[in-house]
């Protein structure tokens, strides 16, 4: 009898029993592995994201991330456990989210990565569509107010307001910086609505533009009003773009060096080409994907039964789709202006893909264009706006840092 | 109240601040443009090609293809000189 009751206590079913928040947690963990797996919605980050939810609530396991205040050593927390006693005393997970991702390192890490994958040719070919990535970032603001009127605090609502950003890595950076016990319902509505683009851009663009305007041609545009300014040599207008705008965005907004000068330097050595051709591929590569696989897996273990099922996450799902869709319309909003006074007429979709998730927005506004006129290719056009709006969030992530933390 | 005059701000503040970056960007974008075709335009030279293989083993389509792929992977560094079969 003896021996069952040790084979018992043993065993985590007390545990299931006296918490059954654990076995909730394990079906939402389970669930966004289906998304992820059957779904595909962003899965190289949505399946370690699930995974390390799963982890981190199997009770015994030691793989949830702990709160900080267990890793502090006084109460102003400038005195922490040093990395050795963080995994002797919490496990590995804790180590590693403590060493990468509580320390900032991580997220740069990936806009390396994903500097390294950015083509930033469609934006200096439509310089002037780049001004449609600053109105995107609206929803950012508007959603940070909304949260503060709901009882948030300026730093939750501000990383709820992020999520508006439409870009993961400057969302959990962000989160990181000035409220990292949301960082696992942020990173999760983050990622999930960026999957969710498909629908909530042409949600917003069927109740905001009319036909006429999604039937505006781009090309015919380009056509009847041609730019003036044609580039002669392209590789060393995007060799010296990287370099010269890193080093100007860092004298104003010098917060968001972390995030937007590893994106540069990724992309720089994108543009130089064969002769740091390792230094690319390891950065799209091996480190990209490590880094990756870290991040999701930290950012999982952090939603805990007792952290995740709070009546904030709700909030922060509900909150991360109006800062999506606040964001879609300011960008639109942008563009509907600027028509008014200027004859070369600009299709508002290249304003919708004004928020960051390169590529598939504008994938998706190039698709809604093709429905219009089939002959109205706008994806170039759009990736302006986009990949400007990278920039953009990043830009607000800084400003929001530098001024709350 | 104090919490949204914080917000308030933030609002005014990080919008202003994101649309002078990307004016930044469209204006730097332009400058970095303009000094490129103006000091450093890139010399359209035609690629020169040498086939010694005999008749014509290679047709065009394979040639454009290959030239292309060198173009893409040596950034318009590279140029094909001689094709050969092995």
């Amino acid at each position: 009898m003896g021996i069952l009751e040790n084979l018992y206590k043993m065993t985590a079913i007390q545990d299931f029993i006296n918490n059954p928040g654990y076995l909730l947690m394990l079906a939402i963990g389970s669930f966004l592995l289906y998304l992820g797996i059957r779904k595909q919605y962003e899965p190289l980050l949505l399946v370690p994201i699930a995974f390390g939810v799963i982890l981190a609530n199997l009770p015994g396991g030691g793989m949830g991330v702990v709160s900080a205040d267990l890793i502090n050593l006084d109460a102003d927390g400038h005195h922490t456990k040093n990395l050795l006693e963080i995994a002797k005393d919490h496990g590995i997970m804790n180590f590693l989210y403590y060493s990468l991702i509580k320390t900032g390192f991580l997220p740069p890490i990936i806009f390396m990565g994903i500097g390294a994958l950015t083509d930033f040719g469609p934006m200096l070919r439509n310089l002037r569509l780049a001004f449609f990535g600053a109105a995107a970032q609206l929803g950012i603001f508007i959603v940070l107010i909304s949260a503060i009127a709901l009882g948030f605090t300026a730093k939750e609502a501000a990383s709820l307001g992020i999520i508006g950003g439409a870009d993961g890595p400057t969302a959990i950076y962000t989160t990181i910086k000035l409220a990292p016990h949301l960082l696992g319902p942020i990173a999760i509505a983050a990622y999930s609505y960026m999957a969710l683009v498909p629908v909530i851009i042409p949600l917003v663009v069927k109740y905001t533009c009319s036909k006429k305007e999604l039937l505006i041609n781009m090309k015919e545009m380009d056509k009847k009003y041609p730019s003036t300014l044609k580039i002669k040599n392209l590789r060393a207008v995007k060799i010296a773009f990287p370099i010269v705008l890193g080093i100007v965005v860092s004298i104003f907004v010098p917060s968001s060096v972390p995030l937007l000068g590893m994106l540069l330097f990724g992309n720089l050595v994108k543009e130089i080409g064969v002769n740091v051709a390792r230094l690319t591929e390891a950065a799209t590569g091996s480190i990209l994907n490590t880094a990756t696989i870290f991040l999701g897996l930290t950012v999982g273990a952090t939603m805990t039964a007792d952290v995740f099922l709070d009546f904030k996450t709700i909030m922060i799902v509900v909150g991360g789709f109006l800062a999506f869709a606040v964001s879609i319309f300011g960008g639109i909003v942008g563009v509907k202006i600027t028509n008014l006074f200027v004859k070369k007429k600009i299709n508002p979709l290249c304003g919708a893909t004004g928020l960051s998730a390169v590529p598939m927005a504008s994938r998706v506004a190039n698709d809604i264009a093709l429905k219009y006129d089939s002959s109205n290719h706008i994806l170039q056009y759009c990736m302006s706006s986009n990949i400007s709006g990278v920039i953009g969030s990043a830009v607000a992530a800084g400003v929001l840092i530098s001024f709350l933390q | 109240m104090n919490e949204m005059g914080i917000a308030l701000e933030l609002l005014g503040v990080g919008m202003v601040t994101v649309f002078v970056i990307l004016s930044l960007v469209v204006i730097l974008g332009d400058l970095i443009i303009r000094f490129v075709n103006r000091f450093m335009p890139e010399i359209e030279k035609a690629p020169v090609v040498k086939n010694t293989t005999s008749g014509s083993e290679i047709n065009s389509k394979k040639m454009a293809a290959i030239v292309a792929a060198v173009s893409k992977i040596t950034n318009g560094a590279g140029r094909v000189a001689n094709i050969e079969k092995l």
